[in-house]
């Protein structure tokens, strides 16, 4: 049963944290524009969940889309591909970002860029380590 | 992988979509299946061969990579 209660009280407190977040922005309690956006990304992401849980409930047949598409192996060995991916990418273009801001002179975006490779590196060992223990 | 499941899916007159259902995969697994695309885990592989009343063997034709062959001596 991929949605389930707990899912759907989930999506409800989205919802509600982004309505929340946008009816204070336009209030001008939070003075900022980003607040607004995000509590309308987060309302919307929550009305869709809703919307898709409650229909999970109802049709059998998008249940069973649904479940099949959540236990799928292939699926799941290609969300696990894709992160791998997205990994790597982010530290190539990482990389390639701190010897361009390295020659175009700027140091301090230079030096997130380098940090942000040496965190992710370390994540990566991490979790190697965890993994090589567990496996 | 190679291996006979468009043969022994067709041969009981079933649609990708039908036998995804009867392994509980998508039907687009199965197509990668067929194709040699994917090569499954050995829980889906049992449960193919069990769904065909075969072995492993029967269904999945596994070639040795050379890297992999080890020779004897006499």
């Amino acid at each position: 049963m991929y949605y389930n209660n707990k899912k759907l009280i989930l999506s409800i407190f989205w919802l509600v944290l982004g309505i929340a977040l946008m009816a204070l922005s336009i209030a001008e309690v939070l003075d900022s524009a980003m607040y607004s956006g995000m509590g309308g990304a987060l309302a919307a992401v929550g009305f869709l969940q809703i919307i898709r849980n409650l229909k999970y409930r109802s049709d059998s047949s998008y249940r069973e889309k649904i479940d099949t598409e959540a236990g799928d192996e292939r699926n799941r060995f290609l969300r696990m591909k894709s992160w791998a991916w997205a990994g790597y990418i982010v530290i190539l273009v990482e990389g390639i970002g701190v010897v361009a801001a390295m020659i175009a002179g700027q140091h301090t975006i230079q030096k997130v860029l380098s940090y942000s490779v040496c965190l992710i590196l370390i994540v990566y060992w991490c979790s190697y380590l965890v993994l090589k223990r567990k496996y | 992988m190679k291996n006979r499941i468009e043969e022994l899916r067709n041969r009981k007159g079933l649609r990708q979509e039908e036998l995804g259902r009867e392994l509980g995969v998508s039907r687009q697994t199965i197509s990668s299946l067929e194709n040699g695309r994917y090569n499954p885990s050995i829980l889906l592989a049992h449960r193919v061969a069990v769904f065909f009343g075969m072995t492993i063997e029967e269904v999945f034709i596994f070639e040795e990579e050379p890297s992999c062959i080890t020779t004897t001596k006499n």
